[in-house]
């Protein structure tokens, strides 16, 4: 039988870490960059799609990275495999985005 | 991106991964990035993502405690309730998006409890964003094999003679706890009522309590 | 797709050896459960998850197991147990319920 690293109902575990953490306006930017491709009109990231990318993601990145930093690297995955964007040009955005950043300019 | 606690060797604890400062700079700005190149194809709006994130930050325990609170003063609307959570949501002007909500109701008897150990599914267009304990891998791994425990981890002790239903919304419904109506609030207004109801109580991982009351 | 099983079949999960993305948790599959309730029909996560939105629908059912006999050092509450989602085509009789739904 195959098992998902994802699929741990079950499993052992720590003890519950009882934590209260803020949901940041980037986390909610990715909720609703998803919500939007995800929407009748585009169709293009269904929730599906999203989990069925980080299941892909290979264990070790799957336990590195935050919750909303999954759902982040998942939705660049698929549209990347669906040719809406290239990791090319995604990194290039990313450099111009972080040297504007730290000139002070944060969008 | 650091850990919010000691690593430890045993492969099965796994702190929750939380990010430091630089994580949620690098967050932001990757889906700053990735935002910028959709809008440049035309397949989304700056307007549409601010619209969209106001949408999803309206929801909250409020409106879950409005349901809890209407059902436990008016019995044919929780008869309603029960039978199909998303209509009866929808009377109260409460707006379902998933599938179906199904409501699951605590007593002397039978204890409820919520989790997703494939992910992290919640009523998020009820009751907003779930817990980070409810996202972490000991709960998710934990409450369907060891409820009892977990639920002394949060002070709930069932007693033995009460039974425990877990419901893992691993598919398409989504799931409320319908808590129990604590005792002596038989003259409570409705209102004050909603007040009493915790997000946990709704999960499964409280119950309501008049003490709790602010 | 007409629903092959009512409340109160006796079900056995299958393991179906598919790879991808499956929303049948590992912990049940062969084990025996009850189907509590009918949830309707759904398009299947394992096609949605590669952008197929073809169909056919499927029936999803709520299946409640013992916890005693998922796990077996439980030590809760004889009666306690665990109701999990499953899709039709991973689901196979064990024993038709005597009264009808």
């Amino acid at each position: 039988m195959t098992r998902g690293y994802h699929d741990i109902g079950g499993k052992e575990a720590g003890t519950i870490p009882m934590v209260e953490l803020p949901w940041l306006h980037w986390e909610k930017q990715v909720e609703a960059v998803r919500n939007l491709l995800g929407d009748g009109t585009r169709r293009m990231l269904s929730l599906d799609e999203m989990r069925r990318g980080f299941e892909s993601f290979g264990e070790d990145k799957y336990k590195a990275l935050s919750f909303y930093r999954r759902r982040l690297e998942a939705m660049i995955d698929i549209l990347v495999e669906k040719d809406v964007i290239c990791r090319e040009e995604l990194e290039n955005e990313i450099a111009s985005v972080r040297a504007r950043w730290e000139t002070g300019y944060k969008t | 991106m650091s850990n919010d606690d000691d690593e430890h060797d045993h492969d099965h604890h796994e702190p929750l991964v939380v990010e430091d400062e630089q994580g949620n700079i690098e967050g932001q700005i990757v889906i700053n990035a990735l935002q910028n190149l959709l809008v440049e194809r035309n397949l989304i709006a700056p307007g549409e993502v601010r619209r969209e994130i106001e949408k999803i930050e309206s929801p909250g325990v409020h409106l879950g405690a409005k349901i809890v609170a209407r059902a436990w003063v008016d019995n044919a609307y929780k008869a309603r309730l029960l039978a199909d959570g998303k209509s009866a949501a929808a009377e109260l002007g409460i707006g379902v998006g998933e599938a179906q909500l199904i409501v699951v109701e605590n007593s002397e008897k039978l204890h409820n409890l919520i989790c997703c150990t494939l992910c992290s599914c919640y009523p998020r267009s009820i009751l907003g964003q779930p817990p980070s304990w409810y996202i972490s891998k000991a709960y998710r791994a934990r409450a369907v094999r060891e409820p009892r425990a977990v639920l002394s981890e949060f002070d709930l002790h069932i007693p033995d003679d009460v039974q425990l239903i877990v419901h893992d919304s691993n598919a398409d419904m989504r799931y409320l706890v319908l808590p129990a109506r604590p005792a002596g609030t038989e003259f409570v207004s409705e209102q004050r009522l909603a007040e009493l109801v915790t997000r946990d109580c709704m999960i499964g991982a409280a119950v309501v309590e008049l003490k709790a009351a602010s | 797709m007409k629903p092959r099983f009512d409340t109160g079949d006796k079900v056995m999960v299958l393991e179906l050896g598919k790879s991808g993305h499956i929303r049948v948790p590992f912990y049940v599959r062969g084990h025996v459960g009850t189907v509590i309730h009918r949830c309707g029909v759904f398009l299947n996560p394992e096609d949605l998850a590669v952008g197929n939105v073809a169909g056919p629908v499927v029936p999803l059912y709520r299946v409640g197991f013992w916890m005693n006999q998922l796990w077996p050092d439980y030590d809760g509450n004889a009666l306690d147990m665990l109701y999990v989602e499953i899709y039709d085509h991973w689901l196979a009789m064990v024993d038709k319920s005597a009264v009808a739904a």
